[in-house]
């Protein structure tokens, strides 16, 4: 039997996670015995299951100094770092409900770090089952200020400045800084109520009593928090982002005549049925329409984009048909999510993550031509990433006559002599390093080869 | 009670009730129109709260 502590879990003296022969358990410290016990007794772990708000357990053995549950695997943890608009306020979102839900059965969030929260299945799921403790009458929410630097901030500075803000997390695994949110900020969100309180308002108290440890209790009763709480969710609720992207533009750009666009999907479906697929990643895979091709055929689909509107607009479809196999994430090809964190091991790279999963397919269409033209990467280079991802590969070669190519060869101005190497003749050559080449199809009326290729 | 493993804030704590009694009374306020606007006939634009749909009928706001 195989038993490895997980490197990200160790700050709460609750307990700790460790994966056991491809199992995710926990251990929990007999310092939550108490709290443990009521939440299992009350029944609230279950009503928190029911309503998918948090991952599922089973309590596997018990002894005077351990107890050890076993949750439910989600395959891949992704964190807030790759969510799209909507999906960081869902998060959000979802993290208040589960406050709300605690204060209602005398329980509170003892935490409210944004990496508690992961989508599985189409939602938002909270997956830190030691978050609980018992609600003190009266107290004030111990994890408020956590809440305001981990969804708060990054949501607001979105809102204002762009999605580039998504990403806060990985800078600050800690959250932004109070003092820094709130200098950032233009001088119009003094005008919002919400923002005034929760963010300039709580800096300056911050600060003021930076100092000061003393004990705060009993000055916010149980009505007040709850108001607290639907304010924040009323507030993020309608929160939205007017940032336009490449991918409003995207339909007037494919290239695509109807029968090629047809032609394509059937390919991608025999590809998948030849390789026995049941789960994938689709690179540069915009809303998801070709990996929705395959919702029949595969149990677990990554469908990722760069382009923070597209995964929303994937996300939005998901959502609309309550679809379960699909998960959709931000990911820039070219600067995937690194290590972060102590001994660069709390928070895993996109690469080590996808190796974890073992997928059986990558999906690669229409994205080549930006990799190399626009990425400035060598075929060599991308043959290397696509065969981390997976080992059958479905790659889609624009060539030279696509107007696409020709667009962004002709954007390279003086520079355009060095990419003369991009052609089908070398792209086979240096893929060839890594891959076999099952299968070559033409799409008829269009400049673009379709490659079906075996990793060696 | 377990201890935390990050300094929750003494000012994150004292403010929570300032930015509570705000909260109350904004929330005050939209309770208060929507009555006016429904009395108007006029209706609040439904948005996109994923929890709706995906949740136990109960946990409707």
């Amino acid at each position: 039997m195989k038993s490895k502590r997980n490197t990200s879990s160790f700050r709460d003296p609750s307990g700790y996670v460790f994966i056991e022969d491809d199992s995710v358990k926990r251990v929990v410290n007999p310092i939550y015995f108490e709290q443990y016990n009521q939440l299992t007794s009350s029944g609230f772990y279950q009503l928190l299951f029911d309503k998918k708000y948090l991952v599922s357990h089973q309590e596997v053995s018990r002894t005077d100094s351990e107890i050890i549950i076993e949750a439910s695997k989600i395959p891949f943890i992704n964190y807030p770092y790759e969510w799209s608009f909507l999906q960081y306020k869902h998060a959000a979102l979802l993290t208040l409900k589960i406050q709300k839900l605690c204060l209602e059965n005398n329980f509170t969030l003892k935490d409210a770090s944004a990496f508690n929260i992961t989508f599985h299945e189409g939602k938002p799921i909270f997956i830190d089952t030691l978050s609980f403790d018992f609600y003190q009458e009266n107290n004030p929410w111990l994890a408020y200020k956590q809440f305001i630097m981990h969804f708060l901030g990054p949501l607001v500075l979105t809102k204002y400045f762009g999605q580039d803000h998504l990403k806060t997390l990985a800078l600050h695994l800690e959250g932004i800084s109070l003092q820094k949110l709130s200098n950032l900020l233009p001088f119009k969100s003094y005008l919002s109520p919400i923002l005034l309180t929760n963010i300039h308002l709580l800096a300056k108290y911050d600060k003021k009593y930076e100092s000061d440890k003393k004990k705060v209790n009993n000055n916010l009763s149980k009505a007040s928090q709850i108001k607290l709480l639907d304010g924040l969710y009323d507030y993020i609720l309608n929160l939205s982002v007017n940032e336009k992207t490449e991918w409003d533009h995207y339909y007037n750009q494919i290239n695509y005549n109807e029968v090629a666009y047809q032609v394509k999907k059937e390919f991608v479906k025999d590809w998948f049925s030849s390789i026995q697929g049941k789960s994938l990643i689709d690179i540069g895979g915009n809303d998801g329409t070709f990996s929705r091709e395959l919702k029949e055929l595969a149990d677990f689909m990554i469908v990722a984009d760069v382009d923070a509107n597209a995964v929303e607009q994937n996300y939005k479809q998901i959502l609309k048909n309550k679809e379960k196999s699909i998960l959709p994430i931000v990911v820039d090809v070219l600067n995937p999510v690194a290590n972060y964190g102590f001994n660069n091991q709390e928070r895993f790279s996109f690469i080590d993550r996808v190796k974890e999963v073992n997928l059986d397919g990558c999906l690669a269409l229409a994205v080549i031509h930006h990799i190399t033209l626009s990425g400035n990467i060598p075929f060599s280079l991308s043959a290397q990433f696509f065969s981390k991802m997976a080992p059958n590969l479905l790659i889609e070669f624009p060539t030279r006559a696509d107007s696409w190519v020709q667009f962004l060869l002709d954007s390279k101005r003086e520079f355009k002599s060095h990419f003369d190497f991009y052609n089908e003749e070398n792209f086979e050559n240096e893929y060839a390093v890594y891959f076999e080449i099952v299968k070559k199809v033409k799409i008829d009326s269009s400049e673009r080869i379709l490659y079906s290729l075996k990793r060696r | 009670m377990i201890p935390l493993y990050f300094d929750p804030g003494t000012g994150a704590l004292i403010v929570q009730f300032l930015a509570a009694a705000v909260a109350g009374v904004l929330l005050f306020y939209r309770t208060v129109m929507h009555k006016i606007k429904s009395l108007f006939g006029i209706k609040d634009k439904n948005d996109d709260d994923f929890m709706d749909e995906t949740d136990n009928s109960e946990d409707k706001k």
